[in-house]
């Protein structure tokens, strides 16, 4: 070994160090991954301490003053423009969020994760929130220290936003709900009563396995780089580059496991399509979880329930289920799935009742953390919201207030991010379908290609290099904006 | 009251085992679940997440805070977690930090490619290929023995690694007994006449072998809160974490051996299921070496799987899965051929007795190999003399031959007797098992697993690495490691008159 190693220069030494923190970002993945898909429910306790060491550690060695000391010298030398210019600017902006967290927290926050996910699986199988509730007052109790070492923000929930969506504050959000809710009420109302023929299964796992098999080989799914699992709670992941797995969950009375593939493959593609060069730096990432919603609902919405898809799919759907879809005609199905059906779960919502869902989750955490609603009282105060906003009933806290995980994880401030997703859908999809022509004729023969390569040249590969706001900039020319997708929901339900 | 700087010691190793079992979990993802093409980041993201492991341990602070707590180990009993403690970590500390980081580096990447550079090999039947790699990884063994202390034997240094304490000398000594016992028992077997076992090899359906293996497992011990199992090429077990138990195996459609290596494994899982949950999650919570490991992966692979009342209890289940294959095939037949000694090939088909001489063979040449009394390539052919002289069968071709096993390109000098000395202490656990739980075979008859499961519970798993492998072979037996017992179970099952 000679003992003058060539000098690094301070990109390469942050790179390197970036690399170092990805590969445990990717340990982080698996270990989640493996909880929800193949753990045994035994591993789960010394599962919560491996994730809370690996994020306690990763924090503490990205956290450091040689990290900040070399993003300082950085930002005044590179290009803010180029590539490594946005892998600066990206980078300093998670260091000094990481910097105000100090690295106890960090696992705590970890460790009550997976402590509370596994509690809130046991919750909702046997509907008891009981069991659940010191684990969300432990959740509640982390995230208010998590919010006071952002001192500076005019509303502490902008703490929790800015983690997911740079630059979103809860007066946008707001904002856009306020726009949004009164017109979504008015459409449950008007079609509330419209005469839509239910589907009437049974759907033969098998068969729904092959559907969704068949969609995403269209939409460009590769066995040698994708995956696809069952899982109660469906769901995207990338532990790293070249290896998506998405997941889904089959119910042979529904065929709604067809849809939330789709879904999770909006994630997976938008993943699986970032520029190579930016793996193993934090510029490997969707930038957004709502831009990353945006694509999910892209591929189940205005791909999967548009007619044009149904022209070319319907005739092999029937194939597949001869006994209960022989009969049913292609304008009846396509109608039944996306028919407004106001329900109580939201992983189920059409494309109107959903953003209602999400307005009351939306209301719901603010009033959580800001006291005035005690966890307690929270089953009561969910069921008369569900009874005001959509007039449906819950029956028990299983399909009521634990029906997501996400709290369970500490994902408050996330539920926006769902809703702000459709907007963005449809102020996007509005500019392919301005360059790309009619998109529904390409895909009632099955081609799905210049849509993606479009999104993967405009969005996609992109990764994390633009901001939310800028990217949106760069492909729509204007910021959020519900209006667009206002007009589509009417459009589509006149 | 717990001194602090003991409860310091306890959180720093916490965290070397937690990015300990992150990697494994990358491992086990990778070989079970990981689609091909994220291999590229996976081999990445194993390696820094290793080498993290790693120099988190080697800190001089863990140093630092052994030294100072001599006074505590001394001042408690030698059999409480604290002492327990300190003893194995200061000698893990002692044996990781004579390797400097840059070896350790240089010696995982060796092994990764020539691991790489096996497989090809061996499926071209082609040794001149692989030869480069092997003395690549023989060099570096050079340099990591020479990180140590002379030893008496060069073999030592490596030996350790895998049985820690054991010396070569004492491996050769068992060894030779063995040798000096099982040929001739081989040629007493092999005069007797073959044994037919084509019943074992027809057509067998997979989906079926896997409900009966559960069958099986789920009579042992394994319940799906906490176990899980799924197919691979290589069967192999491994634990990400207390409570969760992970199995391997690998169905074949036109035989029965995945049931033996399912038990196998599931021999391998149970000894770390069984660890007191008191040492999980610490360096003691895990089996105390591959000697002991083995031991118990073959104990129930073989003295549990392929004893007759075993059978008496299963036959029949495996019958009704299996009418049209088995259905006029009776009991004896059966036993006789899942018990049948052949000399053959290939170690991993091998039956209980001649398997002892693929091991034997293999330890001689590789010590051979590290004294650098033969040249890597002249280990063809010393390979298949010995396989003549040892089990009399002529290697057709280095495939069947000198690159059957991975280990040496994966760099595991050292590791082979370990498989021997399981066989050697399985037995001498199962006297005393025996001696106090009086008759298993009657228990076995009714499918009753759980005494004995439990038995070695809290005589051998409960204590993890608490104990060196010779002072845990001495609390569960009494004696030390002795060949003598195992001899006389094979003599006793196997030899003509037996049968």
């Amino acid at each position: 070994m000679s003992a003058t190693a060539p000098a690094q220069s301070p990109l390469e030494r942050l790179k390197e160090i970036l690399a170092e923190l990805a590969d445990l970002g990717h340990a982080e993945q698996i270990l989640d991954w493996d909880a929800r898909v193949s753990m045994p429910r035994g591993g789960a306790k010394a599962r919560a301490d491996v994730a809370a060491t690996l994020a306690e550690f990763s924090h503490q060695r990205f956290v450091t003053d040689e990290v900040g000391g070399l993003l300082e010298r950085l930002a005044a030398e590179e290009d803010p423009d180029s590539a490594d210019g946005a892998l600066v600017r990206v980078t300093r902006r998670e260091w000094d969020r990481a910097r105000r967290i100090p690295s106890d927290l960090a696992g705590e926050l970890a460790q009550a994760n997976g402590v509370g996910v596994a509690a809130w699986d046991d919750a909702k199988t046997s509907s008891d929130f009981a069991l659940f509730r010191p684990h969300l007052e432990r959740q509640l109790e982390l995230k208010h220290q998590y919010i006071a070492c952002f001192p500076e923000v005019d509303e502490p929930y902008d703490a929790l936003l800015d983690e997911y969506e740079e630059g979103l504050t809860t007066a946008k959000v707001e904002e856009v709900f306020g726009r949004l809710k009164g017109e979504l009420v008015e459409l449950v109302e008007r079609h509330r009563d419209d005469v839509v023929e239910d589907l009437k299964g049974p759907f033969p796992v098998a068969a729904q396995h092959e559907a969704g098999r068949l969609v995403l080989e269209a939409f460009g799914w590769d066995p040698s780089s994708w995956r696809l699992d069952e899982t109660p709670h469906p769901f995207a992941s990338k532990p790293g580059a070249g290896d998506i797995r998405l997941t889904t969950h089959t119910d042979e009375r529904d065929i709604t496991s067809l849809f939330s593939t789709m879904h999770e493959f909006g994630h997976g593609v938008y993943e699986f399509d970032i520029d190579r060069s930016f793996a193993r730096t934090p510029l490997g990432g969707g930038t957004s979880s709502a831009i990353h919603e945006s694509q999910s609902r892209t591929w189940e919405n205005l791909v999967g329930r548009s007619a044009g898809f149904w022209r070319w799919f319907y005739p092999q759907l029937q194939g597949l289920f001869p006994d209960t879809l022989g009969e049913v005609g292609e304008g009846s199905f396509v109608r039944a799935v996306s028919a407004v059906r106001p329900g109580l779960i939201r992983g189920d919502a059409d494309e109107v009742t959903y953003g209602l869902h999400i307005i009351l989750r939306f209301e719901l955490e603010r009033e959580l953390l800001a006291g005035t609603v005690e966890v307690q009282d929270l089953p009561e105060v969910w069921n008369a919201r569900m009874r005001e906003y959509l007039g449906v009933e819950a029956l028990d806290d299983a399909q009521g207030v634990l029906q997501d995980m996400h709290w369970s994880a500490g994902l408050f401030g996330y539920f926006p991010t769902y809703q702000l997703g459709n907007v963005i859908s449809v102020q996007i999809w509005r500019r392919a379908v301005a360059e790309l022509g009619d998109l529904e004729e390409q895909f009632a023969r099955g081609e799905f290609t210049l849509l993606r390569e479009w999104l993967r040249e405009q969005i996609y590969h992109h990764g994390s290099r633009y901001s939310p706001p800028e990217l949106l900039r760069r492909v729509t020319g204007s910021e959020i904006d519900p209006d667009p997708y206002l007009e589509y929901l009417r459009a589509k339900f006149a | 009251m717990t001194d602090p700087r003991f409860a310091e010691l306890q959180q720093r190793l916490a965290e070397v085992t937690d990015l300990t079992k992150a990697a494994t979990l990358l491992f086990w993802d990778q070989r079970v679940m990981m689609p091909p093409g994220g291999a590229a980041a996976r081999a990445e993201a194993i390696g820094t997440v290793s080498t993290l492991a790693q120099e988190r341990f080697v800190n001089p602070d863990i140093g630092r805070l052994l030294e100072e707590l001599r006074g505590l180990e001394e001042s408690s009993d030698y059999d409480s977690f604290e002492a327990s403690l300190i003893r194995v970590t200061r000698r893990d500390y002692e044996k990781a930090t004579r390797v400097p980081p840059d070896l350790v580096g240089d010696l995982n990447r060796a092994s990764a490619v020539a691991l790489s550079a096996w497989g090809p090999a061996k499926e071209e039947s082609d040794f001149e290929a692989l030869r480069p790699y092997l003395e690549t990884n023989l060099e570096l063994r050079h340099r990591y023995i020479e990180c140590f202390d002379p030893a008496d034997e060069t073999y030592d240094v490596l030996l350790d690694n895998y049985e820690p304490n054991m010396k070569t000398a004492d491996v050769r000594q068992i060894f030779d007994q063995l040798k000096e016992e099982l040929v001739p028992l081989i040629q007493e077997i092999g005069a007797a006449g073959e044994v037919d076992d084509s019943s074992l090899h027809q057509a067998f359906d997979q989906g079926a072998q896997r409900e009966f293996s559960f069958e099986v497992l789920r009579r042992f011990g394994y319940t799906d809160d906490e176990w899980r199992i799924d197919q691979t090429q290589h069967p192999f077990m491994t634990s990400p974490g207390h409570g969760d138990i992970r199995l391997t195996t690998n169905f074949r459609p036109d035989d029965l051996s995945s049931l033996f290596a399912t038990m196998h494994e599931f021999g391998h899982g149970v000894y770390e299921w069984g660890v007191d949950e008191s040492i999980a999650g610490t360096p003691l919570g895990s089996g105390v070496s591959l000697g002991l490991h083995e031991s118990q992966s073959r104990t129930w692979e073989n003295l549990v799987g392929r004893s007759r009342s075993f059978w008496r209890f299963f036959y029949p289940r495996l019958q009704e899965t299996f009418p049209g294959q088995l259905r006029s095939v009776d009991e004896e037949a059966f036993y006789r051929a899942v018990n049948k000694v052949h000399p053959s090939l290939i170690r991993i088909d091998a039956d209980e007795v001649t398997y002892n001489l693929h091991i034997i063979l293999r330890f001689e040449l590789e010590q051979e190999l590290i004294e650098e009394q033969l040249a890597v390539r002249d280990l063809p052919g010393a390979w298949n003399a010995r396989m003549e002289e040892y089990l009399g069968v002529d290697v057709p071709d280095d495939a069947h031959g000198v690159l059957q096993d991975m280990h040496w390109a994966g760099g595991g000098f050292g590791y082979f007797p370990t498989y021997s000395l399981g066989n050697v202490i399985s037995v001498q656990i199962w006297e005393r098992l025996k001696e106090e739980l009086g008759d298993v075979d009657e228990r076995f008859e009714r499918g009753e697993f759980g005494e004995v499961r439990e038995w070695l519970r809290d005589h051998l798993y409960r204590m993890g690495r608490k104990f060196t492998p010779q002072e845990t072979i001495e609390r569960v037996t009494g004696s030390p490691i002795d060949a003598k017992p195992y001899v006389r179970y094979l003599r006793e099952k196997l030899a003509p008159q037996a049968v």
